[in-house]
């Protein structure tokens, strides 16, 4: 058995896929974690847009670590890889061997003017399970007018974020008959329609057949929230009835020693393919809390917890970047497939990429807790499908 | 005092180029100079879209060896 103390920081899907395959190693694991519940947070746009229940995307965090893993509650304040040292909010102090950081990304509400009154008034689908189901009690009552979905900056969770949330929008006003008397408007801070311009000439179509009205080119500035209107850093403005903004990310909020373990941001430094943080060889960090080049997704957060796993076990293992980003439309899905050597290749929607989809949510808490039990299959599919395989062609 | 902010974005694919130059741009105030070096082959027809857009001017735009240069003053703000 493996002497070596793993400490985890955070119980988000890098976090749980690493503990709980550590602990089937046999290795001592202790996982830090600030919530009662794990959120499956693709779940948000479902529950934002279409109304599901909040507790379809929530499982209590205890239900979700194996046996073997020390669960410890907490909010984790200073981590200090130089001394091997990490300080809870209580000032519980943990020590370790090995660590792997995966508290995830933060959202700010108060970098752009407006938008915490905004959120704080509606909701959204970004800032947890709530805020979404707060955010469906607003959209579910809007019978006309217009609905804009936007972001505050380029750099956010899940690239398709907000065209999945234009998709689902437009169809559940669709099914209810308001599509037109409500006018779906999907404001984008990039170029084209899509970040990568190859999916862009794919999505793009769809957005139009959907009916969404896209603009591209606005990231949002400010927001005046009494007279309902949205202002661009491009320097274009919006009328809104009802608008969600995705709000400016950042690294997870705590103190970091030594300080330059961080970029400007507040990302953690790593290796892009070893994702060990820069400079320590005891110290990983996975998922949205990395300054790691490819996408915020639970998919890096996954790939990455089994890389980090396979090197402290003394194996090679390198995280490639591989991206799988689900694009949902209506009844059809697309994935946005990239890895560091190779930019987006061309994904072409289909049904039966969205019973992928489905068939993947809902896998989702096995996966976690067993991930070992799934790896044959997360291999296969991603082998199968790695866009040096897939190529120009695409799928 | 106008200012030159210097962006870094050689070895980023897409959409990273742009992400760092909206970034830059947030912070910027009317005057300053954004200078931007990249290695995305994409970023040239993004940048000249993007200056049109928003209504900034683009200084210099050139290629060296694998290096996208686009020195923009910031007009618009």
């Amino acid at each position: 058995m493996p002497e070596e103390r793993v400490l985890v920081l955070g119980a988000g899907t890098g976090g749980l896929v690493a503990a709980n395959l550590l602990a089937y190693h046999g290795y001592k694991v202790t996982i830090v974690e600030k919530s009662d519940f794990h959120l499956f947070q693709p779940g948000m746009l479902w529950i934002a847009f279409k109304g599901h229940r909040p507790e379809r995307y929530l499982r209590p965090v205890e239900d979700l670590v194996r046996p073997g893993v020390e669960l410890v509650k907490g909010v984790v304040e200073k981590v200090d890889f130089a001394e091997r040292k990490v300080t809870l909010g209580d000032g519980r102090s943990l020590s370790y061997d090995k660590i792997i950081v995966a508290l995830g990304a933060s959202l700010d509400y108060d970098a752009v003017p407006g938008h915490r009154q905004l959120f704080e008034s509606i909701g959204d689908y970004f800032g947890g399970a709530d805020a979404a189901a707060k955010f469906w009690s607003h959209f579910s009552k809007l019978t006309e007018g217009t609905l804009v979905v936007a972001a505050a900056d380029p750099l956010y969770k899940c690239p398709p974020a907000p065209h999945k949330a234009a998709f689902l929008a437009a169809d559940t006003l669709r099914r209810k008959g308001l599509l037109g008397k409500v006018k779906v408007v999907l404001a984008l801070p990039f170029i084209h329609e899509y970040a990568s311009e190859t999916m862009a000439k794919i999505i793009g179509p769809k957005l139009r057949e959907a009916g969404i009205e896209v603009k591209t080119m606005f990231t949002v500035d400010s927001i005046d929230v009494e007279n309902k209107v949205i202002n661009s850093l491009e320097g274009e403005s919006i009328e809104y009835t009802l608008a969600t903004v995705i709000p400016v990310h950042g690294g997870p909020r705590i103190e970091v020693n030594p300080p330059n373990a961080v970029d400007e941001d507040g990302y953690i430094k790593v290796n892009k393919y070893t994702l060990q943080v820069e400079g320590y060889d005891d110290a990983y960090a996975i998922g949205d809390c990395t300054n790691a080049p490819t996408s915020k997704t639970g998919v890096t957060a996954h790939l990455g917890a089994e890389v980090v796993v396979d090197r402290i076990m003394g194996f090679e293992a390198r995280f490639t970047g591989r991206t799988n980003c689900p694009v949902v439309a209506d009844g059809e899905a697309a994935f946005v497939i990239s890895d560091y050597e190779h930019p987006p290749v061309p994904v072409r929607f289909s049904k039966m990429k969205r019973l992928m989809e489905d068939l993947f949510i809902a896998a989702y808490w096995s996966s976690l807790k067993y991930p070992e039990k799934w790896q044959a299959v997360f291999r296969a599919y991603f082998e199968a499908t790695s866009p040096a395989v897939l190529g120009e062609r695409g799928w | 005092m106008p200012e030159k902010i210097v962006v870094d974005a050689r070895g980023m694919a897409c959409p990273g180029p742009i992400t760092k130059l909206v970034r830059a741009y947030r912070k910027a105030k009317k005057g300053d100079i954004i200078e931007v070096l990249a290695t995305d082959p994409g970023f040239e027809p993004d940048v000249k879209a993007w200056a049109e857009r928003t209504g900034n001017k683009i200084v210099e735009l050139k290629k060296e060896g694998d290096v996208i240069k686009a020195v923009i003053e910031v007009t618009a703000k």
